[in-house]
């Protein structure tokens, strides 16, 4: 069944559709969270829920349900995150050679691991356009800035991923 | 944690009877304040004790109404389903009121053109309420049988 049909007939109020939704997506909430955050974390997730269905039968477009439930996750775990984005940013970090080969190199498992180093906007970024497959409008969409803003956390990120794998002794 | 703790957890919020409990109490409360509110305005003469009494009657009964909507707003979502509930529910309760007034005028052998106003207002604000709700629900049934077709189809 489709993710828009599930919606509309949460929309409608049918309880079962509420079962079928959370049995669905409760995986990639819990593990966006656990990613996000560096461990799991119940009380988020249930207020990700909790947002969820209370914003459910004011979302106008069914079809677009997961960067919307993902936007709601993204404001849960950064409100969570608030007093380490409150620090002062980080120094720029200075180019590495060779960009773009990390991901090709590990796999999905190595690459989780790996995130858990990164600064929350990068992981972010990497977390939705890599291991949840959104794509690049959907993850300009969830975390409220432009593509072009996305590409470049991108880069950065793969860039610090490649620099922390290479640091743990993956480089091929 | 699992998707049944998930579920469990969310089991208040997304109970139906709570929801239409909620919806209850704020229009009982609604209703019966301004009945009682519309007894207070009509009956001239009244002692300060006895204002001061309609007062707080009407008080109780806006703050039950106030709680119903905080509840049904903030609390606990209200899906196409409940919104149709709170439409009949909302014509029972400009009902239970018209009845309430005619009566009232009836004992006052007075003619009020402006209850009769009020009245009328609020029966065609209740009215539009659950025509919005219908036909939002209708929609979402077409759309739901569609989108159902579509992956029958598949």
């Amino acid at each position: 069944m489709s993710d828009e049909l599930l919606v509309v007939r949460c929309q409608l109020g049918e309880r079962e559709a509420f079962t079928e939704l959370v049995q669905g997506w409760h995986p990639a909430v819990e593990r966006y969270v656990g990613r996000m955050l560096g461990g799991s974390d119940d009380d988020v997730v249930q207020e990700i829920w909790l947002a969820v269905f209370n914003g459910l039968p004011t979302l106008r477009q069914p079809d677009r349900f997961t960067p919307w439930l993902f936007t709601i996750a993204r404001r849960a775990v950064m409100n969570r995150l608030r007093d380490a984005y409150a620090r002062p940013e980080p120094e720029p970090i200075v180019d590495l050679p060779g960009d773009d080969e990390a991901e090709g190199v590990v796999n999905r498992e190595t690459l989780a691991g790996a995130l858990a180093a990164l600064p929350a906007r990068e992981r972010e970024v990497l977390l939705l356009f890599h291991l949840e497959d959104q794509p690049l409008d959907a993850c300009a969409q969830i975390c409220g800035v432009p593509v072009g803003t996305v590409k470049s956390r991108l880069n950065r990120a793969r860039r610090l991923l490649r620099h922390e794998l290479v640091r743990k002794g993956y480089e091929a | 944690m699992t998707p049944e703790e998930v579920l469990a957890r969310l089991d208040a919020p997304l109970s139906l009877r709570r929801r239409v409990f909620y919806l209850a109490v704020a229009f009982a409360g609604l209703t019966g304040s301004a009945l009682i509110g519309l007894l207070w305005v009509t009956e001239p003469g009244l002692p300060t004790r006895t204002s001061v009494a309609f007062g707080v009657l009407v008080a109780i009964g806006l703050g039950w109404a106030a709680f119903g909507g905080w509840a049904v707003t903030r609390r606990t979502p209200l899906f196409a389903r409940d919104r149709v509930v709170a439409g009949w529910l909302g014509v029972a309760a400009w009902l239970a009121f018209s009845v309430g007034a005619l009566v009232i005028s009836l004992l006052r052998h007075e003619r009020e053109p402006a209850l009769l106003g009020v009245v009328l207002l609020l029966g065609a604000l209740a009215a539009l309420n659950l025509r919005v709700a219908r036909r939002a629900r209708a929609a979402l049934v077409r759309r739901r049988n569609a989108l159902a077709a579509t992956t029958t189809g598949e």
